[in-house]
């Protein structure tokens, strides 16, 4: 097993001290910047009690303390994993948290999908030309990919489909979305609704407002996977337009990465003896490509797709807010607008842990695949 | 080679799967339209949606779900029967009595009687009492509430008030029904479980559209409710079937929706794209709300201590130039405190700008050329900063230096606190955007009033100014037409003294896509962005 115990009590005890330090800075930030949360809570109040709201709305978040209280406290939230009501919405902060981390997953999941076996496959396309003008161009557009800011990247593609007249705004058409829950297929009413897994429609076909009533609902939050679920093919080709452009801006950075790192680790892996020896008995060349070559650049391609997948995390944070997206991005501009601490910082800490456990895997990933690395 | 042949197959055959899907299935579907479905654009983050709490930016979701007793007409100035059919009141004014509509049920079927409206009063009045939030003061007067029979209520004040204009309050006026007490699993209205039941996107209303969905961070779903009581009279079968509040809090968002065609009504494009949404087709209803923009003067504080100055800063104002070239005609010129059509609005307290004029007040005060003011404004807002400019430029023609301090809001806030503690920290002017609760003069007068240091950002002190508010107030149940004038009297008291002025009230261009008829109706000044769903129609 390449695991060993001290690996895991190192990583579960950096990742406590990142994760404080990640409360601790971002609700001095929250706190000490204008604006008083406290307002909020009490809900703007504009008649002659204000004053009397705001104390009260002040108690009840604990701001009457001392700082060092008022951080204890909820350091101790945090990692009871109860963060209350959002100050700007009061409602459960993780149910918040939740709808939307659903919408930027779906994103950044799909971009990555996209961009890691396109980047990869394009570094050894490089690299088996190494030194020929297709390499140069290839590297290039590696190194421009990689390195173009993708909040731009996101809003110049918009910019270009818009004359055009096909947006790709928003995750769903909420109209189409309302209206197909029902369609007909074969006219079949039974066999309809049960192609489409619509079992209220089943129970009772005739009924015609019924069968309009149950547009598309969201199951996990992935637009994606809930369509499929249901089997709703308008609102999943709806869902993947939507998806594409602002997933191919997101996409920019892996594709970058892991083309220029894969043409590296690739291009070295074929100048080794072993490869040269295979040639030489007559291994075929897919053969050698792939399995051989390729076989020993995945460990470090995969150390940097980890780092990839949670850089771009942010990435498509930014995106979404181009695209009209709800997602985490959105909610996290949003939340530090209204000094929404809770909020603000219980999404940071999903952040922060996001990349923790990404980087976790890559290791471990990368010590699955390669015998020498122990952990 | 064998293996080529058959991925190609496969990206073929997917690549014709999408296309024949595209083709066959998601455009037509796109055209057919079963239900109709209107997409309102909304700026704001819905910050919660308790009936009796919440007046903040919950309302166009409340005011479509719930209902008020009666309803403010701007037309007349006067009230409509909503969930009250009539009322009537005794002799001083301390004793009204309500007849109420039968037939009504709330969204969970429960009928609307007495109960639901003692209930709803008594705890708005409870929680601001209690805990000074919401607009639950609207209800101060309020000594009893007394269920006469199923739908018959006697209200019992303790002094005399408008009762009809209270119970149209844009905020902690609406009816809810007692059963969500039981849903919420609590006894005692004023039990802070109810208000999280209500944000769980639970409703309790009778309005003819109910909660479906909610999630007040990016959209809230209504749906048509079928039994509500009203649609035999609005006779509208194109109502919408279902209202879907989509959160777009980048006005260009609201813009790029409209082109996309998802949004079909847009509360907030920004004011340079309106033209060019007009021209390709959209529908613009300009309303002018009852928002406006008040400059105050520090009258604590030298020199705006002295009225002569005050009036010559007041005719450097570019009044004409403000609305058409700052607000890019998105506003109207202010007259005297209240804005247009509002109870007490007086067309005659106009000032004129004349740079001639304003240099000889400024002789008058005695007040030195090169001198400096403060003045301080809430800087996320484009027009406060459009006004700021054109002031400091024509003040700098006379001879007066103006400071510009944008602040975020609760920063101004403060500053404009400060007059009661220490004038002098406090800045010479400052911007305060206000709008009423419930329709009278009391509600924009009384920013002046000098128990409302809250609010009171001039620091403005004047007994018989208060005195007039104060009687006028209380006439207002007994004699209304009385109360008006002594309002009047309040207000001129101000104007001439240049102590606040409204500088502009809000035009707010709701666009409107050409598959939706939006009339004018269904927006009210009073009831901001709330828009009457069931009087909108939509085309297939």
């Amino acid at each position: 097993m390449p695991l060993s115990l001290s690996y895991l009590v190192k990583r579960v005890a950096w990742s406590i001290t990142v994760i404080v330090g990640v409360v601790v800075l971002s609700y001095l930030i929250i706190i000490l910047s204008p604006g008083d949360p406290a307002v909020k809570w009490a809900g703007h109040p504009r008649g002659p009690g204000a004053a009397k709201a705001v104390e009260q709305a002040r108690k009840e978040l604990g701001l009457d303390q001392p700082l060092h209280t008022q951080i204890l406290n909820f350091l101790r939230m945090v990692f009871t994993g109860d963060l209350g009501l959002s100050i700007a919405y009061r409602q459960p902060v993780y149910d918040v948290l939740w709808r939307n981390l659903a919408a930027t997953l779906e994103l950044l999941l799909v971009a990555y999908a996209i961009g890691v076996p396109l980047g990869s496959f394009l570094g050894v396309f490089a690299a088996l030309r190494r030194g020929k003008r297709v390499d140069g161009v290839l590297q290039a557009i590696g190194t421009v990919f990689a390195n173009t800011p993708t909040f731009w990247l996101g809003l110049a593609i918009f910019m270009a489909l818009l004359p055009s007249g096909f947006t790709a705004y928003g995750r769903v058409n909420v109209s189409l979305a309302l209206s197909t829950g029902f369609y007909t297929i074969t006219g079949l009413y039974l066999l309809d609704a049960l192609l489409q897994l619509n079992f209220p429609v089943f129970v009772d076909a005739l009924n015609v407002s019924l069968a309009l009533s149950t547009g598309f609902y969201t199951i996990t939050g992935l637009y994606l996977l809930d369509a499929l679920l249901q089997l709703n093919f308008p609102v999943f080709i709806d869902a993947l337009i939507r998806l594409l452009p602002p997933a191919l801006a997101v996409a920019a950075y892996p594709v970058g990465v892991c083309l220029r790192i894969g043409r590296t680790l690739m291009a070295d892996a074929l100048l080794e003896e072993y490869v040269r020896a295979a040639a030489a008995w007559g291994v075929k060349r897919r053969t050698i490509v792939w399995r051989y070559a390729f076989r020993a650049a995945l460990p470090g391609l995969v150390q940097v797709s980890g780092l990839a997948f949670a850089y771009s995390l942010v990435d498509a944070m930014v995106v979404e807010y181009v695209f009209g997206r709800e997602g985490l991005g959105r909610l996290l501009y949003d939340a530090v607008s209204v000094n929404d601490f809770r909020l603000a910082i219980g999404l940071l800490v999903i952040v922060a842990a996001f990349y923790l456990i990404v980087n976790t895997l890559a290791d471990i990933a990368q010590a699955l695949i390669d015998p020498r690395v122990r952990l | 080679m064998r293996r080529g042949v058959l991925l190609a197959g496969i990206v073929a055959a997917v690549v014709a799967a999408a296309v024949l899907a595209y083709f066959f299935v998601y455009l037509p579907s796109q055209q057919r339209g079963k239900i109709k479905v209107v997409v309102y654009a909304y700026l704001d983050r819905i910050t919660g949606i308790d009936p009796s709490i919440e007046d903040d930016t919950g309302i166009p979701v409340i005011g479509v779900v719930y209902e008020t007793l009666v309803r403010y007409d701007p037309a007349t100035g006067d009230v409509v029967p909503v969930l009250a059919e009539s009322w009537e009141h005794s002799e001083d004014g301390t004793l009204w009595t309500l007849r109420l509509r039968r037939g009504v049920v709330f969204h969970d079927g429960t009928p609307f009687n007495s109960t639901a409206v003692k209930l709803s009063i008594e705890r708005a009045k409870g929680i601001y009492e209690k805990f000074g939030r919401g607009s639950g003061y609207i209800w101060s007067s309020v000594e009893e509430v007394e269920i006469v029979d199923e739908y018959t209520v006697n209200i019992r004040l303790s002094y005399p008030t408008r009762l009809d204009l209270m119970a149209a309050a844009i905020y902690s006026a609406y009816i809810f029904s007692p059963s969500a007490l039981a849903k919420a699993g609590v006894d005692s209205p004023l039990d802070p479980e109810l208000e999280s039941w209500f944000n769980q996107g639970n409703d309790a209303g009778s309005g003819p559209y109910y909660i479906e969905y909610y999630s007040p961070e990016s959209e809230v779903r209504l749906r048509k409710f079928e039994k509500w009581w009203g649609w035999s009279l609005v006779n509208n079968p194109d109502a919408p079937d279902v209202v879907v509040i989509k959160i777009m809090t980048d006005p260009l968002s609201q813009y790029n929706g409209l082109l996309a065609e998802e949004v079909h009504i847009a509360s907030s494009v920004p004011r340079a794209n309106v033209g060019d949404l007009a021209s390709r087709g959209f529908k613009v209803l300009n309303v002018t709300l009852f928002h406006n923009y008040l400059l105050l003067f520090n009258i604590r504080r030298y020199p705006t201590n002295i009225t002569s100055f005050r009036l010559a800063v007041i005719h450097a104002i570019p009044w004409e130039e403000l609305v058409q070239v700052a607000l890019r005609g998105f506003g109207r010129v202010g007259k005297g405190l209240i804005p247009h059509g509002f109870p007490g609005y007086d067309e005659r307290l106009a000032y004129k700008y004349d740079l001639t004029l304003a240099r000889e007040y400024l002789q008058e005060s005695g007040v030195p050329k090169g001198t400096t003011i403060e003045f301080v404004y809430q800087g996320e807002y484009e027009e406060n900063e459009a006004f700021a400019q054109l002031l400091k430029s024509r003040l700098a023609e006379i001879g007066i230096t103006v400071e510009l301090k944008p602040l975020p809001w609760i920063a101004v806030k403060d500053a404009g606190k400060a007059v009661w503690e220490d004038a002098d920290r406090a800045p010479h002017l400052i911007i305060s955007d206000w709008w009423p609760t419930i329709p009278s003069p009391y509600e924009f007068l009384a920013l002046l009033h000098s128990t409302n240091t809250e609010w009171n950002w001039a620091g403005y002190n004047n007994a018989e100014f208060d005195e007039l508010l104060d009687k006028a107030y209380e006439l207002e149940g007994e004699d209304y037409e009385l109360a008006l004038q002594l309002y009047a009297r309040a207000q001129k008291m101000v104007f001439d003294e240049g102590v606040a002025v409204n500088l502009w009230d809000e035009v707010r261009p709701f666009v409107v896509s050409s598959r939706v008829d939006l009339p004018e109706d269904a927006l009210n000044p009073l009831y901001i962005y709330v828009i009457r769903f069931e009087l909108v129609k939509v085309r297939d």
